[in-house]
């Protein structure tokens, strides 16, 4: 009787131990999945180094012009997949290179014909500009015109007509019934600078 | 055995096994300096066996078998940027308001009223006899302190000029450290090694996707050392650190009308990475497929100093 109780309790032991160790191990996978998935979304920073580093090899004096998301933007200003736009003076071309965890998925020469002035080298993430311009206006339009976030986008002199030589952050919100939402967001200083409907 | 040195017309033959030892900083920065886009006769190596053996240690056991396809690999197609293309009219727009454009009006400064000068000056002229007896006075007294102190100036211009010296051969030997040591960029050198069994082609012929073209010519020199193990370096060249598809074509005698092969490369960020194609196999009637192909990365590189101030 003695022995039977004492191998039921190692049985239930060695069973409980088993699922913590199963637990663990799935746990493990799963963050080493998240961590090396090409799916993880990130902040628009984390993918320029690579694309500098395949920029500079195209071209040595290529400097980042603009980005945006190639994918969903989620609530945190992360994303799948941005794509980074560089411009070499020297060639006078423009070339794309579109950043997925941690890869470069695609590399392409745009056939147009713009000098555009590098952005600033000091930016905030897309994270702290996308709160910024929810803050502003994005969460109250997307609540009363069912909208969304579009776009994200980085540039320099593009939209902000008064100070063209600041590098700023434009947020797009869509919606099915209204004009879209434009906040331009200072990548300085994370202030939003103006919005506008168009 | 005597190692097979061959010297391919002005082109300098060196030892593979150097190429795969030589510091990949030096290399990077050499390949940094001139355009990506290089075509034309590369550097050719031929080396011995043990030298493939040394590229091999030197390597480490991380050399991978690579396919060489037959068809070219068909990869998906990612939409980038849309937003920018979408308003690429108006974005261009707004970059053009920020070009400099010639004026019309003309840009040049008119004279200026020589009465605001003239008064300048006349304050300048009265001030002048007062600060005249000032200076003569603090000019005395200043003679009797400068015969003093002026041993000890001169020993302390010595000591800033040995200062200034030493500052600028650090900014020298840091400037050194990081060109060679410091900026390794993704590069990727292909060489071929084996001799077929049939026929050796005339060329062989690289395209890169950026529309690169490197062809080598594969003399009976290079043959008579492919046959007795040497390795020829194809290409050494900056390469972007992403997949894409590099297309070998031989040609040639019976190899003229072969198909193609396909070689999917990945380059690793920031490193030297090696293809090397093994004619050994190869055979006209099936193409360039026909090769085998390795690859591995050349992870000898030196840790660059943080220079002097981080040293004991």
């Amino acid at each position: 009787m003695s022995r039977r109780r004492d191998g039921g309790w190692w049985r239930r032991a060695a069973g409980a131990w088993g699922i913590v160790t199963l637990a663990l191990l799935a746990g493990g996978i799963a963050s080493a999945r998240g961590l090396s998935d090409e799916r993880f979304p990130f902040a628009a920073r984390a993918g320029i180094d690579l694309a500098a580093a395949a920029a500079r090899v195209w071209s040595s004096d290529a400097a980042l012009i603009y980005l945006e998301n190639d994918e969903h933007v989620a609530d945190d200003g992360s994303a799948q997949r941005w794509g980074y736009l560089f411009y070499s003076p020297v060639l006078k071309k423009c070339r794309a290179y579109s950043v997925r965890g941690g890869r470069i998925l695609e590399a392409e020469d745009l056939d147009i014909k713009i000098e555009a002035p590098p952005v600033n080298a000091s930016w905030i993430d897309s994270g702290p500009a996308l709160a910024a311009a929810e803050q502003a206006a994005g969460n109250a339009f997307r609540q009363q015109h069912h909208g969304a976030l579009a776009t994200m986008l980085l540039s320099r002199g593009a939209f902000d007509s008064d100070d063209p030589d600041e590098t700023t952050w434009t947020v797009v919100y869509a919606s099915p019934d209204s004009p879209s939402l434009f906040v331009l967001v200072d990548a300085a200083s994370g202030r939003v600078r103006r919005t506008w409907r168009g | 055995m005597r190692t097979p040195i061959v010297r391919n017309g002005h082109t300098l033959l060196i030892a593979a096994a150097l190429l795969a030892l030589a510091s990949p900083s030096a290399a990077g920065h050499k390949q940094k300096t001139a355009p990506p886009a290089v075509s034309g006769p590369p550097n050719a190596a031929a080396t011995a066996p043990a030298a493939m053996a040394a590229i091999a240690d030197t390597a480490g056991p991380a050399i991978t078998p690579v396919k060489v396809e037959r068809v070219k690999p068909v990869r998906e197609k990612y939409p980038t940027l849309q937003f920018f293309k979408a308003n690429l009219e108006f974005i261009r727009s707004r970059y053009d308001r920020m070009r400099e454009h010639a004026s019309p009006q003309p840009g040049n400064a008119g004279p200026i009223d020589p009465r605001f000068l003239a008064y300048r000056r006349m304050i300048g002229d009265a001030e002048t006899s007062r600060d005249s007896l000032v200076r003569a006075e603090d000019q005395t007294r200043r003679w009797e302190l400068f015969a003093n102190i002026t041993d000890l100036g001169r020993i302390e211009d010595q000591l800033d000029l040995m200062d200034r010296q030493l500052a600028d051969q650090k900014a020298r030997l840091a400037e050194l450290q990081r060109d060679f040591l410091g900026r390794q960029m993704t590069s990727l050198a292909v060489v071929m090694s084996g001799m077929p069994a049939t026929e050796l082609p005339a060329s062989v012929t690289l395209m890169f996707e950026s529309g690169d073209t490197i062809s080598v010519t594969l003399s009976p020199e290079i043959g008579e050392s492919l046959k007795h193990g040497g390795v020829l370096e194809i290409c050494h060249r900056l390469i972007e650190p992403r997949v894409q598809t590099l297309t070998i074509v031989l040609r040639g005698g019976g190899w003229e009308n072969s198909d193609p092969g396909y070689v999917v490369l990945d380059p690793s960020r920031d490193q030297l990475s090696f293809l090397r194609l093994d004619l050994a196999a190869a055979r006209p009637a099936e193409g360039a497929s026909s090769m085998t192909a390795s690859r591995w990365i050349n992870d000898t590189g030196l840790e660059a100093s943080q220079g002097p101030e981080t040293q004991p």
